[in-house]
C-alpha cells in the first residue's frame, strides 16, 4: 500500500446564501487517495461535488464556510491553518485546482507567462523571471504545448488550448494532489481526449502524485481514474474501484446513475444528466432519513425516518443503503 | 407581467426614483391649484425680491394695532440700523479715549452699546479729534438714543380738496399689527426673479414644460430609434448596413452640436417649446437604434420567431407579437434616459441663448438663462437659480435611479 | 502585424468618413432650414439702421461671405476649399477679424481646461468605483447614491454652485475669466499665477461632474470582474488578493476607455456650457457670444471645430483601446 497523499476525515462545509441561510453542501465526507492513484467523484449537478473540490483546498472565502473535519496532505493536516499560511505554502504547491470553466479561468488581459510568474512568485517571491520562463518552457514542451503559448493572451487561445494551458499552469509547481473539476466537460471529443491524456502524463511523469477527478459522467471515469465514488446530496453513497463501480454498482442511486448514462439517447444527456425521476433534496433542510429515499424505487417507510451510515463490503468498497448487498443484487436481477 | 411589476417595485433604487418623480409630478399638478394664475405675470417692479412674506405697508396702517412691550425690540432696531462703518467708528473712539475694548466683537451689538453707554460723553474732547469728527459722534449718539426713546411716526394724508397735509394716525414703537389682519399679504417662498415674477410659480410651470419637452424628445427619439433598430436588426443585409452606417456617424458626431446648428437655423421666432423638443428628439435616437438592433438580432432566430415566420404571419405581426414584447424593457429604459437627457439638452441650449421662444412659457433652461443674464449668481440671489439646478438634478436623478433599478431587474448579472 | 494594419486602416477610414459627414452636415443643416439663416442675420444686422446703403453693404458682405447667389453644390466646394486653407470666414461681430484668428486662442483655452479635467475626472471616478466595488459594505452604500446624484448635476449647475460657493461667498477664487482682466497674456510669473487661480473652479467643476458617471460604470464593471472565474482560479493558485485586485482593476478599467470615448461628446458639450458660467475664454464662451451677436460664420466654425475635436478624441481613444486591450485585439484583428 502506497503512501497516502490526500486523506479527508468527516469534512463538513456550508454555503451561506444572500439571505443568511445555511446550505450544507458537503456533509461528512471521508476519503483517501494513495500516491500514484486517482479518485473519481461522480454525481448530478448540485450534489456537492464541486463544493467538495473547493472545500478540499482548505482556503475558504464567502459564501463557502468551513464547519469541521480534517484534510491531510501527505500526512500534514491543513484544516485549521491560518488562511495566509495555506495560501503561501499549500495552494499550488501541495494541492492544485483545475476549475470547471477553463474558458474563463485565465485573466483575459494577461500574458500566460506573466500569470505563471505571479503563480511562482506567490510562493517564492525571489524567483527570477528568467528561471521561471525556462521552467515554464520546459514543462510546456514536455506536456506537448507549444512554447509560443506563453507569450499569448488567454483570449488568443482556442478552447482546448486554454484548458491544457490551465492544466499546465496549475501543475507548474508539481503539487502532491490535483483537484480537477470537470476539466473536460465543455470541450469537444478530441479536446477531451487530449485533456485526459495530459492528466495521465502528469501522473506518469510524477508532476502530480495523486488526483481527484470530478465529473457528472460516471462512465468517463472508467477510463481515467483508479477508484470512483458517487456523491448524492452532500454525502458519499458508494465507493469502489472504477471497474466495480461501472459494472457492479450496488447502491440504488449509483446503480441508476450508471444505467442512465449507459443509455445515451439523443437529447437525454443534454437536458438531464440522469434519468432518475425527481430532484435532490433541499440541503438547507436535509431530510432526516436516507437522503435518496424520496427518489428511490425501493424505499420503505423506514428509509424516510432512519438515516443510514456508510457500510463497508467487499475489498475496500463502501455503500450507503439500508438493504444488504445481496438484497440489492437480487432486486436488480429482477429488472 | 404582474410578477414583473412586483419585482420592479422590490428594487429599492427604482422605488426611490419613482417616489421622487411622483412627488415632482404631484407638485406640478397640485401647486397651480393653490396658486393659480399666469406664471409669467410680472408682479414685482424691481428685480430679485428676497423669498419671504410680503404685506402691504399701506394696508397695515389701517389694520388694528395691539401694543406689545418687547424688551429686546430697541436692541434689535439698533442692531438692524447700525452700519458697519458706525461700529468701526465707535471702536475707533474707544481706542482714542483709551477705553479697553478687550476682545470685543463688533457685530455683538449688545456688548458694543453697553461699552458705548458706559464711556461716551459728548462733552469730552479727545485730543487730536476734529470738530467734524466730534459732531459725527454726537449725531451717532443721538440716533442711538432716539431709537430707544419714545419717538413716533406720523402718517400724513394729503387732503384732496384743500391740498393740506392732515395727520391721519401715528405709529408708536410698540404698535404691532397681526399679519392675518392685513388685507394684502403675499408669500413668495422663492422670491421673485429679475423680471419681478414669482419664482416658485414660475418654477412649477417651468418644470412641467421641461418634463413635457423631455417626454416629446424621448418619444421622438424612441420612435426613430425603435423603427431603425427593428429594420436594421430584423431585415438585415444592405438595409442593416445603411442604417448602421448612418447610426455610427451620428453616434460620433456630438448631438449637441447638431442641436445648436439646427436650433440656430430655425430662428428665434419659430422656436416654440415643442419645436425644440422635436429637434432634441431628432438628434438623440442613436442609442435606442443600436440597442434595439442588437437585441433584435439575438431574437431573430429564436424558435418562436421562426415558428411565427413558418406560420406565414406578416412582418408587422411578427414584430408586434414576437419581438417587441422581448425588447420592451430595453426600449423603456432607453426612453427614460432620453427624457432625462432631453431635459438637460433644453437647459443647455437655453443657456447658450438658443432655448424656446421666451414669451410663452418658462422652461427650466430659460429660468437659468435669465438668472445668469441678470447675474443672480454674483449678486446673491440664490433663489433665482439654485432651485432650478436642484429641480433639474432631482428629475434626472430620479429617472436615472428608476433606470438603474430596472436594469438590475432585467439584467440579473448586474445584481449585487 | 497584418492584423494591426488592417485594424488601423479601418479606423482611419472610418474617421475620415465621419469627418466628411460632419463637414457636410455643418454646411447643409443651416441651409436646409425653411427660414434662410443668412437673410435672417442680415435682417438682424440691419435692424435699427436707417441708411439704406449700409444695409446694402451688409448684403454685399454676406454675399461675398457665403456666395449664396451660386448653386448649393458650388457653394459647398468653395466652403471646403476655404476650409482646407484654414479659412473659416470673417466674423460679423468682430469685423474684420478672421474667424480662424478668434478661434485659435479659444481652442487652446478649451483644450487646456477640458482635456486634463475630463482625464482627472475619469481617473478619480474609476478609482472610487473600483474602491466601492472592492470595499462594498458601508462605503459603497454612501458612495453610490452620492455618485449617482453627482453624476446627475448638470455641468452648468455644478459650475454655478462652485462659483457661488468659492468665488462669491468664500472669495477664495476669482469669479470669471481665464486670467485677471487687467493683464495681457504673456509668459510672466504673475500672469501664469493668475491663469492657475482662474483655472481652479472650472477645472474642479468639470472633474466633479465627470467623476460620478465614471464611478458608477467602474463599480458595476468591477463587481462583474470580481465574480469572474479567473479571480477564483488565481486565488486557488495562492496568488495574493492584492495582486488579484490589480487584475480586476485593469480588466474593468480598460472597457472604461470605450465608455469615455462614447460619452466624450456629452461631456464636452456640458463642459462648454460650464465655460460660459465662468466666462472662460474658450470655445463655449466664444459660441455664446457668437450666438448673442448673431455672428453666423463664427457659430458655424465653432460647431465644426467642436465636432472635429470630439472626432479626434474618439478616434485616439479607440486606437489606444485597441492597442492595450488584448480582448479587442483578438476580436477585431481576426475579423
Amino acid at each position: 500500500m502506497g503512501k497516502v497523499m490526500l486523506e479527508v476525515r468527516d469534512l463538513k462545509t456550508k454555503y451561506v446564501t444572500r439571505f443568511h441561510e445555511d446550505v450544507y453542501a458537503v456533509d461528512g465526507v471521508s476519503l483517501k487517495i494513495e500516491e500514484g492513484k486517482s479518485l473519481g467523484v461522480a454525481g448530478e449537478s448540485g450534489c456537492g461535488k464541486s463544493t467538495l473540490a473547493l472545500s478540499l483546498m482548505g482556503y475558504y472565502f464567502p459564501p463557502l464556510h468551513y464547519i469541521s473535519g480534517d484534510i491531510l496532505i501527505d500526512g500534514k493536516n491543513i484544516s485549521g491553518l491560518d488562511p495566509d499560511v495555506v495560501r503561501k505554502t499549500i495552494l499550488g504547491t501541495e494541492i492544485a485546482y483545475i476549475p470547471q470553466a477553463a474558458m474563463n479561468a485565465l485573466n483575459p488581459t494577461q500574458k500566460i507567462i506573466r500569470f505563471v510568474e505571479d503563480v511562482v512568485r506567490a510562493h517564492d517571491p525571489k524567483a527570477r523571471k528568467k528561471e521561471i520562463r525556462e521552467r515554464a518552457e520546459a514543462r510546456f514542451a514536455e506536456l506537448g504545448l507549444p512554447r509560443t503559448v506563453l507569450d499569448k493572451h488567454a483570449v488568443e487561445l482556442s478552447g482546448g488550448m486554454k484548458q491544457r494551458t490551465v492544466i499546465a499552469v496549475s501543475t507548474i509547481l508539481s503539487p502532491k494532489v490535483l483537484i480537477a473539476d470537470e476539466p473536460s466537460s465543455a470541450l469537444d471529443v478530441t479536446s477531451q481526449k487530449m485533456v485526459i491524456k495530459m492528466m495521465r502524463e502528469l501522473m506518469d511523469k510524477g508532476y502530480i502524485k495523486s488526483m481527484l477527478f470530478i465529473t457528472h459522467e460516471l462512465p468517463l471515469l472508467y477510463n481515467v481514474t483508479d477508484d470512483i465514488m458517487v456523491m448524492y446530496a452532500g454525502q458519499i453513497v458508494e465507493k469502489g474501484t472504477a471497474r466495480e463501480m461501472v459494472f457492479d454498482p450496488i447502491q440504488p442511486y449509483s446503480h441508476g446513475l450508471m444505467g442512465a448514462n449507459l443509455v445515451p439517447e439523443d437529447g437525454m444527456r443534454d437536458t438531464k444528466p440522469t434519468a432518475i425521476p425527481g430532484t435532490p433534496p433541499n440541503l438547507k433542510r436535509p431530510p432526516k432519513g436516507c437522503r435518496f429515499a424520496e427518489r428511490c424505487r425501493y424505499a420503505t417507510e423506514e428509509c424516510r425516518t432512519h438515516s443510514v451510515a456508510e457500510r463497508p463490503f467487499g475489498e475496500g468498497r463502501m455503500y450507503r443503503c439500508r438493504m444488504s448487498v445481496e438484497e440489492l443484487r437480487e432486486v436488480y436481477k429482477d429488472e | 407581467m404582474k410578477n414583473m411589476f412586483r419585482q420592479i417595485f422590490h428594487s429599492p433604487k427604482f422605488v426611490a426614483g419613482f417616489v421622487i418623480f411622483v412627488i415632482i409630478l404631484l407638485t406640478m399638478w397640485l401647486y397651480p391649484l393653490i396658486n393659480p394664475g399666469n406664471p409669467l405675470e410680472m408682479i414685482g417692479v424691481g428685480t430679485f425680491a428676497r423669498p419671504g412674506t410680503y404685506f402691504s405697508l399701506y394696508d397695515a396702517v389701517d389694520a388694528p394695532t395691539e401694543t406689545l412691550r418687547l424688551s429686546d425690540a430697541d436692541d434689535k432696531r439698533i442692531d438692524a440700523s447700525m452700519s458697519m462703518e458706525d461700529r468701526v467708528a465707535m471702536v475707533a473712539w474707544f481706542e482714542q479715549a483709551g477705553v479697553d475694548v478687550g476682545d470685543l466683537d463688533i457685530t455683538d451689538t449688545d456688548a458694543l452699546l453697553d461699552l458705548w453707554r458706559a464711556n461716551y460723553d459728548s462733552s469730552t474732547r479727545l485730543p487730536g479729534m476734529t470738530n467734524a469728527k466730534r459732531n459725527y459722534y454726537k449725531r451717532l449718539d443721538r440716533s442711538i438714543q432716539s431709537m430707544q426713546g419714545a419717538d413716533k411716526y406720523s402718517v400724513m394724508h394729503k387732503d384732496a380738496d384743500s391740498g393740506e397735509m392732515v395727520e391721519r394716525s401715528t405709529i408708536n414703537k410698540t404698535d404691532y399689527v397681526n399679519v392675518a389682519q392685513v388685507v394684502n399679504v403675499k408669500t413668495l417662498p422663492l422670491g421673485t426673479d429679475n423680471f419681478g415674477r414669482d419664482v416658485l410659480k414660475e418654477l412649477v410651470s417651468a418644470t412641467k414644460t421641461s418634463i413635457v419637452i423631455g417626454l416629446i424628445a424621448g418619444i421622438v427619439a424612441t420612435l426613430i430609434g425603435l423603427t431603425l433598430g427593428l429594420l436594421a436588426g430584423y431585415v438585415g443585409g444592405i438595409t442593416d448596413d445603411i442604417i448602421m452606417f448612418i447610426t455610427n456617424i451620428f453616434t460620433v458626431i456630438p448631438s449637441f452640436v447638431l442641436l445648436i446648428l439646427i436650433s440656430y437655423s430655425i430662428g428665434q421666432e419659430q422656436r416654440g417649446a415643442s419645436v425644440v423638443a422635436i429637434v432634441i428628439g431628432l438628434t438623440s435616437w442613436t442609442w435606442t437604434a443600436r440597442s434595439v438592433r442588437s437585441q433584435v438580432i439575438s431574437l431573430r432566430n429564436r424558435d418562436h420567431v421562426n415558428l411565427s415566420k413558418l406560420s406565414g404571419h406578416s412582418l408587422v405581426r411578427i414584430i408586434l407579437t414576437d419581438i417587441l414584447p422581448y425588447i420592451a424593457s430595453y426600449v423603456v429604459m432607453a426612453f427614460i434616459l432620453q427624457v432625462s437627457s432631453g431635459i438637460l439638452a433644453e437647459a443647455q441650449l437655453s443657456l447658450l441663448g438658443l432655448g424656446p421662444k421666451t414669451t410663452e412659457v418658462p422652461t427650466l433652461g430659460l429660468m437659468m438663462n435669465w438668472a445668469m443674464l441678470y447675474s443672480a449668481h454674483t449678486n446673491g440671489s440664490w433663489w433665482a437659480y439654485f432651485p432650478v439646478i436642484l429641480t433639474i438634478t432631482l428629475i434626472s436623478f430620479s429617472l436615472n435611479l428608476m433606470n438603474t433599478g430596472l436594469d438590475q431587474v432585467f439584467n440579473p448579472t448586474l445584481r449585487d | 502585424m497584418k492584423g494591426y494594419r488592417k485594424y488601423f486602416t479601418k479606423k482611419i477610414m472610418w474617421f475620415f468618413i465621419t469627418l466628411i459627414a460632419a463637414v457636410i452636415l455643418n454646411f447643409i443643416l443651416p441651409r436646409l432650414m425653411p427660414a434662410d439663416p443668412v437673410s435672417a442675420i442680415t435682417g438682424k444686422m440691419a435692424s435699427g439702421m436707417t441708411d439704406a446703403s449700409a444695409v446694402q453693404e451688409i448684403y454685399k458682405r454676406y454675399e461675398a461671405e457665403f456666395g449664396t447667389n451660386k448653386p448649393l453644390i458650388q457653394q459647398f466646394f468653395i466652403f471646403v476649399k476655404n476650409l482646407l486653407h484654414g479659412d473659416l470666414g470673417t466674423s460679423f461681430s468682430q469685423y474684420p477679424r478672421k474667424v480662424s484668428n478668434i478661434l485659435s486662442s479659444a481652442i487652446l483655452w478649451t483644450i487646456g481646461l477640458q482635456l486634463p479635467a475630463i482625464l482627472v475626472g475619469w481617473l478619480l471616478g474609476n478609482l472610487l468605483g473600483a474602491l466601492a466595488a472592492y470595499i462594498r459594505k458601508g462605503f459603497d452604500k454612501v458612495l453610490l447614491p452620492v455618485a449617482l446624484f453627482l453624476s446627475n448635476v448638470p455641468a452648468f449647475g455644478m459650475a454655478v454652485t462652485m462659483l457661488v460657493l468659492f468665488a462669491v461667498t468664500l472669495k477664495i477664487a476669482p469669479i470669471s475669466g481665464g486670467y485677471s482682466f487687467d493683464m495681457i497674456p504673456n509668459f510672466s510669473w504673475r500672469f501664469i499665477k493668475s491663469v492657475i487661480s482662474h483655472y481652479q473652479l472650472p477645472f474642479w467643476s468639470i472633474v466633479l461632474v465627470s467623476i460620478g458617471g465614471q464611478a458608477i460604470g467602474m463599480r458595476s464593471m468591477s463587481i462583474y470582474e470580481l465574480n469572474a472565474d479567473y479571480v477564483k482560479y488565481a486565488r486557488f493558485l495562492g496568488i495574493k488578493d492584492r495582486k488579484i485586485v490589480g487584475y480586476v482593476f485593469r480588466n474593468a478599467m480598460l472597457p472604461q476607455i470605450t465608455g469615455l470615448a462614447l460619452s466624450i461628446g456629452t461631456m464636452i458639450s456640458g463642459a462648454l456650457v460650464a465655460e460660459i458660467i465662468f466666462s472662460y475664454p474658450g470655445l463655449g464662451s466664444t459660441m455664446y457670444s457668437a450666438i448673442t451677436a448673431a455672428d453666423y460664420p463664427l457659430i458655424s466654425a465653432t460647431t465644426l471645430i467642436i465636432t472635429i475635436m470630439v472626432l479626434i478624441v474618439t478616434f485616439v481613444l479607440d486606437l489606444v483601446y485597441g492597442f492595450i486591450d488584448p480582448r479587442v485585439k483578438a476580436a477585431q484583428f481576426d475579423a
